[in-house]
């Protein structure tokens, strides 16, 4: 593990950033424009938005299918709730906390989350395209076999960079809860990457 | 654990991409569901509030013939069974009362909603979407086996699931306003 956390050099607030040419007040004009039913204006926020929802998706499914399918859904949902955009909060937690909806609920309607522990429990799952490289693709793998909870906070916070009250506002759970859930995925990743280190 | 391991495990964390590219392009789907009719609160409700009236009709009708008919227990029929009989069988159709209970089951369920904290309402609105996109679900394969028992039997369920969320609402915002008061 101490190889794969060494090298470390801050881009976070990089990656917040959605794309270097669209600046805030164009894509205030594009959900301007959206909101008055303009699906090419909507198309261009898809555009800016999907991959990182698509990538949250992604992160808390643990599977392609479902994660493509939470994401379409989240952009429809988008699409037929914009009118209700206030910008109270920026257009892109707005739009991940439909995606994180979109995710939870897909989950309890299917009950494939069952399925999918199980199918933890008994074999190891296909590793996911996330585009991490060199060591850091072990620590993603170890995120998708965090159980739910665990798996959930630890994406929107430690990755996506959600604050605990945040993130227990998207996933209806007390702040509290989330900052247990952080710990809880801490140790549970700690213990898998030592392990993987020790059979390495 | 040291506490220097992990924060090296959150700092590798925040350099894991956040954004992915999906292998195909998403957009052509959501075009087509965005030009398709919106799915409105409004047919679901409206079959919620036919649900509702029915319900209530049903249950006079079955306690109408249990009063009248007391001697003869073996004439009686359970009251899901006439329920789903009346509901959805075929040749269903809504009439003005109907029309008033939706429209009052409306106003009521946003102001309710609008009684309630953020985080509440959001997981009511979340579960309400789920069971109401259900129901749409049915709903669209009941028009294609409009006679399937199966299906009448699971968006019976589904409504029931909906009017328990919906009393659920009542409740919570209650709640709310006797603490609001004192």
């Amino acid at each position: 593990m101490a190889a794969l956390l060494t090298a470390y050099h801050s881009d976070y607030s990089q990656d917040m950033v959605i794309h270097p040419s669209d600046t805030v007040a164009d894509e205030a004009a594009l959900i301007g424009r959206a909101q008055k039913a303009d699906a090419r204006a909507f198309e261009r926020l898809y555009r800016l938005h999907i991959d990182r929802v698509y990538g949250l998706c992604l992160r808390m499914t643990g599977n392609v299918s479902e994660a493509e399918d939470c994401a379409q859904e989240a952009f429809i949902q988008a699409w037929e709730k914009l009118g209700k955009f206030r910008g109270d909060s920026a257009f892109a937690t707005w739009l991940h906390r439909i995606a994180v909806n979109s995710v939870l609920g897909r989950m309890r309607k299917s009950k494939r989350e069952q399925d999918r522990i199980l199918a933890v429990a008994d074999v190891v799952p296909l590793p996911l395209e996330t585009g991490d490289s060199g060591e850091l693709r072990d620590l993603s793998q170890a995120v998708q076999r965090l159980p739910d909870g665990a798996r959930h906070v630890f994406v929107l916070h430690a990755v996506y960079g959600y604050s605990h009250d945040e993130t227990g506002d998207m996933l209806g759970i007390a702040s509290g809860t989330s900052k247990a859930q952080l710990h809880r995925a801490r140790r549970l990743l700690t213990q898998q990457l030592q392990q993987q280190e020790f059979k390495e | 654990m040291t506490d220097s391991d992990d924060d090296k495990l959150l700092q590798a964390a925040r350099r894991l991409n956040t954004g992915i590219a999906p292998q195909r392009d998403l957009w052509p789907d959501i075009a087509r569901a965005m030009q398709a009719p919106q799915r409105s609160w409004w047919t679901p409700l409206l079959a919620q509030a036919a649900a509702v009236v029915l319900l209530v009709g049903g249950s006079s009708a079955i306690t109408y013939i249990a009063v009248k008919q007391p001697q003869v227990p073996d004439r009686q029929v359970a009251p899901a069974l006439v329920f789903e009989q009346v509901s959805f069988g075929t040749g269903y159709e809504l009439g003005d009362e109907f029309v008033a209970a939706r429209n009052a089951l409306i106003k009521e369920l946003d102001v309710e909603l609008e009684r309630l904290a953020p985080t509440p309402r959001a997981e009511i609105q979340a579960n309400i979407a789920m069971i109401q996109e259900a129901i749409y679900e049915i709903n669209a394969a009941l028009e294609q086996e409009p006679n399937n028992t199966l299906l009448q039997q699971q968006l019976l369920s589904a409504y029931r699931e909906e009017l328990t969320l919906l009393r659920r609402v009542g409740g919570l915002t209650r709640d709310i306003m006797m603490r609001n008061d004192i």
